[in-house]
This record gives C-alpha cells, sequence and structure tokens, in this order.
C-alpha cells in the first residue's frame, strides 16, 4: 500500500528525503564500511581488532536504522535508535583514538587512511552520521509517516541490496578472523586470509580482568598521612644518622601549610611555597620580605604547588603535583593592575614570566613533590613519588631556556657507596618531598623512612644516604652553607649538618 | 562473537526488505544486536571504560 501527494501524481510523501537517506545508507556502507571490508580486508589483509569491530557495527547498525526508515518511516523509535548508536559510536571512537592520540608524531595501531589511522574515521564518520540525522529530521514531517510498509523505490532497493552484499561480506571477514560464538574479536588481531589454516580464534578477551573506570590513569594524588617516617623501617640498611642542629617553629604567616623550601645565597633568602603562595623571607626564617599568591586556575592548571626553587637573576619557580608550573620574577615596581589576571594577593610584588607544563615519558603517570634548581647545568629537576597505580622513582632534567625535558632516568644505588638495599626492598619506596643540588650532587629528601639521598647527577647513582630521625611529614629541603634546612607541613623547620 | 551479531544484523536486514509484516521482530532483532554490541565493546574495553586521557 502506499501513500500519495495530493497534488502529485505518481509522487508520494518525503520521495525527495528518502532519496537523500537511502543514498546515505549506500555511502555509510560503501564508503567507511565498504571500503574497510574489501580494500583493506579482502586486499589488504587487515582485520578489525575487537574494538574497531563494535565501531564497524555500529556504523552498520546505523545504516540498518535508515533501512528501518526507509521501509517503515521515520517513527521516532528508529530515529532514537540511530542517535543512540550515533552516540555509542562516538564514544566508542573517542575511547578508542584516545589510546593513541598522546603518541608520537604518525604513530598509531594498524593501518593510515589519508593522513588518519581508522578509529579516527570511526570518530569522523560517526559525527558525520550526528549531522546528517540532524539536518534530515529538521525536514521530517508527520506526513512522511506512513500507515502501512512502504513499498522500496530504485536507489532505496540499492541501498537495501548493498547493505545485504557489504554485510554479507563481512560475515565472511568475521567469521574467518573471529570464528563463531564463543570467539571473539582480539586486540591484536591476526593478518585477514581466506586460508582457514591461517585463521587465528581467540578466547583471549573472555579472561577475567579488573574492571575500571580510568584504567592505568586512576592516579591518586600524593597523600602523606600514611607514610612510615621510622628510618629504620626503611629500604636502605644501617644508615648513617645526621643529629639534629636546631628544631623550631616557623612563625611567618603564611596562608596555608608549607609544601616545599628553597634557599638563594646570592640574596641570602629563603623560598617558602605553600598550595598557592609564594614567600620570600630572611635569611633566618623570621620575616616575610614580599610575598603573593598566584591564581591556580584562570590558565595552565597548576594544582598544588609541591616543589619551588631559585632559578637564575631572581627569577623563581613553583612547581605543582601535577608538573605544571610558573615562573615568577620579583619585582618592585610591577604592575598591580596589570598583574590582577595572575595573582590573587600582593600583585604589586611580582611579575608572572611564564606558565606552562612539564612534559615527561617515564614521570608521565607519576606526579611530583620536589623541585630543585641546578645553576651549574642550567636545569630544573623533579623527582617522582611513588602512587597507587605504579611505584617508580624518577628523575626528570628540565633545561631552563626551554623548560623542556632533557634527561630522566631511574635511580641506582652506586656500588661503591656501601649502601645496602634490604631484601624485595628499592628505592622506588621513598617518597621524595624535597630537593636541592649544589657542588653536583641532587639532594632528595624522603618523606617517608626520614632518609636523605645524595645523588651524583654526572653517575645518575645515589652516593650516600643518611637517616633523619624524629622528621613528621617534611615537605621541603634546602642548603644554607653548611646546613640541611627542612620544614614539614606542621611548619617544623629542623636543621641538620649538610653530610 | 562479531561473526553472531553480524548474522543477526544480516537477519534483521532481510526481514524488513523482504517481510516487512515482521517489522515487530525485526526491530526487536535490532535492539538485541545493539545491546550486543555495546556489551561486547564494554568488555573488551573493562580495564579502562572511559578514554584513556588526561583527564
Amino acid at each position: 500500500m502506499e501513500q500519495t501527494a495530493s497534488g502529485v501524481p505518481g509522487a508520494r510523501q518525503g520521495d525527495g528525503l528518502f532519496t537523500l537517506l537511502a543514498l546515505a545508507v549506500l555511502f555509510l556502507m560503501l564508503v567507511p564500511v565498504g571500503m574497510a571490508t574489501f580494500w583493506l580486508g579482502f586486499a589488504r589483509g587487515d582485520s578489525p581488532c575487537v574494538m574497531c569491530w563494535e565501531q564497524r557495527i555500529g556504523l552498520i547498525l546505523i545504516s540498518l536504522t535508515g533501512l528501518f526508515v526507509l521501509r517503515f518511516g521515520p517513527r521516532p523509535k528508529y530515529i532514537g535508535m540511530a542517535v543512540l548508536v550515533a552516540g555509542w559510536g562516538m564514544f566508542m571512537a573517542l575511547r578508542h583514538v584516545g589510546m593513541h592520540a598522546a603518541r608520537d608524531i604518525g604513530q598509531g595501531f594498524s593501518v593510515e587512511i589519508l593522513g588518519a589511522h581508522t578509529y579516527t574515521w570511526a570518530l569522523f564518520a560517526y559525527w558525520v552520521c550526528v549531522i546528517v540525522m540532524g539536518a534530515m529530521l529538521l525536514v521530517v514531517r508527520s506526513e512522511h509517516v506512513p500507515a502501512a510498509p512502504r513499498t522500496l523505490r530504485g536507489v532505496e532497493r540499492l541501498a537495501g541490496g548493498a547493505f545485504l552484499v557489504v554485510v554479507g561480506a563481512n560475515l565472511v571477514q568475521a567469521f574467518a578472523s573471529t570464528g563463531p560464538p564463543p570467539f571473539l574479536g582480539q586486540s591484536d588481531p591476526v593478518r585477514f586470509s581466506f586460508n582457514p589454516r591461517h585463521w587465528h580464534w581467540s578466547l583471549e578477551e573472555w579472561r577475567p580482568l579488573p574492571i575500571s573506570l580510568r584504567g592505568r590513569w586512576a592516579v591518586e594524588k600524593p597523600d602523606l598521612r600514611t607514610l612510615v617516617s621510622d628510618p629504620a623501617a626503611g629500604p636502605l640498611v644501617n644508615l648513617p644518622r645526621l643529629t639534629v642542629k636546631e628544631q623550631r617553629p616557623l612563625t611567618l604567616p603564611l596562608d596555608g601549610p608549607p609544601t616545599d623550601l628553597a634557599y638563594d645565597p646570592a640574596t641570602d633568602q629563603f623560598l617558602l611555597a605553600t598550595a598557592r603562595g609564594i614567600y620570600l623571607t630572611d635569611g633566618t626564617l623570621s620575616r616575610i620580605d614580599r610575598h603573593t599568591i598566584v591564581d591556580p586556575g584562570y590558565s595552565v592548571d597548576l594544582g598544588r604547588f609541591a616543589g619551588a626553587a631559585f632559578l637564575d637573576e631572581g627569577a623563581l619557580i613553583a612547581v605543582g603535583e601535577n608538573k605544571s608550573y610558573v615562573v615568577l620574577q620579583p619585582n618592585d615596581q610591577a604592575d598591580g593592575d596589570a598583574n590582577f589576571r595572575f595573582f590573587l594577593e600582593s600583585r604589586d610584588r611580582f611579575d608572572e614570566v611564564t606558565r606552562g607544563r612539564f612534559g615527561t615519558v617515564r614521570a608521565r603517570l607519576l606526579y611530583v613533590m620536589s623541585a630543585a634548581y641546578d645553576p651549574g647545568t642550567h636545569a630544573v629537576y623533579t623527582l617522582t613519588v611513588p602512587n597507587n597505580r605504579a611505584r617508580r622513582l624518577v628523575i626528570s632534567r628540565f633545561d631552563r631556556r626551554d623548560l623542556t625535558l632533557s634527561e630522566e632516568y631511574s635511580l641506582d644505588v652506586a656500588p661503591a657507596s656501601g649502601l645496602i638495599l634490604a631484601p624485595e626492598r628499592g628505592l622506588d619506596q621513598l617518597f621524595i618531598t624535597g630537593a636541592a643540588v649544589a657542588d653536583g650532587k641532587l639532594f632528595a629528601l624522603s618523606a617517608a623512612y626520614g632518609t636523605l639521598l645524595t645523588i651524583d647527577l654526572v653517575g645518575r647513582q645515589v652516593v650516600a644516604a643518611h637517616a633523619i630521625a624524629g622528621l613528621t611529614r617534611p615537605v621541603g629541603l634546602a642548603l644554607r652553607g653548611h646546613d640541611v634546612y627542612i620544614v614539614d607541613d606542621a611548619g617544623m623547620v629542623t636543621v641538620v649538618a649538610r653530610p | 562473537m562479531e561473526f553472531f551479531n553480524l548474522l543477526l544484523i544480516f537477519a534483521t536486514a532481510v526481514l524488513v526488505l523482504r517481510k516487512p509484516s515482521r517489522e515487530r521482530l525485526a526491530f526487536r532483532l535490532l535492539v538485541l544486536s545493539t545491546v550486543l554490541m555495546v556489551l561486547l565493546f564494554s568488555m573488551a574495553t573493562r580495564t579502562g571504560l572511559l578514554p584513556g586521557l588526561n583527564y
């Protein structure tokens, strides 16, 4: 039974719309799905991975809803299904792209088409589907919905035929490369072949695995509260102890708990950081010379300052746990109004030079809680802290000139140091919260097990280690003359002799 | 399982094109295929259900 349009002999309601839809189904089946099947699959031997299969099936399902509309009219339930599948398809493609989007230029998974890998094209294809569906919905009218199934016209029958042919070809490819149930597609599929001897059917995707929302990206922020402070429980055994020369509380009006400490011998000033604040004090830590509170979020998300260091020519750097940084320059003539966007307090005492993010490779999924500057090599150092997902102590070195990664490595104990690691223990169990450089050595203080490491920056090894008893959640370390100044998160300053 | 799902899709298309009177069954198969697609993708990505990006 056909529905006819009044006044137009032979024409039916919405013929133009249905023709457009038939062409869209044809395009979807012949170009993205058909090319993936016949050209990439049969001609070039490409087999979809388990995720690619579902993305391809999603495109096929959108085409199938198109056939429903061609036959039964644009009923809400078909349009709803198409939108649902397209929305899910965009999510699938984003999930897939997310695995590879941050890789180096040209890297990816499987084959590249016109400069983009196949899963990237899936994202584009789903996006186009949503756009096209939205445009078609603009012209859909209730009279386009027939009371009975429509009789398909030439181009519509062609779309249906093409659909069956392409899905039939996919059945062949799916049987060869994934097999019948319960076999399932593979993460790393085997090259397609018509020869059954080369078929590889797998059940690997059925194996039990933990379920997680963010997987390896679900990294908890550093937390000092659960750390063990007793040096005797640490990974390095029989460490010599450093004698505490002085211990006194800070009496400075900070805006929060201290998070790091640094010292500049040129000006005899200490640099104290809090989560948002930068404080320059005198050489006795008894007077604040200048301070500011940085607006952490208007641009680069600086997170919570965890490391701070003096750079060259009076400049200083504050580094967040997330390795984002801000470089500040003290300036008595700073324009407070111009600096309104950078600072929440004391806007006329500093200028913001730059803010950005340290990019790393080995330390990418690790937070840091320290920063140090070596004026001899013009390098900024950060050291990672372990987390719930990864336990790794990585030292990253960044060039002062472009603040870009120059080197990174995991630490070893120098054999000649005489240091002994307890059985089944490692340096990655330390939790470095303070660092400073002097004489080519990096001094790194672990809040866990109250251990001070001396690291040879040339040999990239720990050459000495000392225990400091009585520290509770130390967060910063500075070298002043022959002394090591340590500040904890309660504002207690501990001074020990530099080893 | 992909083969099975494609088989469902093929059967659904045949119903739509050749047996439109079975619209209700065809639509149920469409829903079943969609659910199967969602389940299979979710199973394949269960160790990190959300896109692996820096949130």
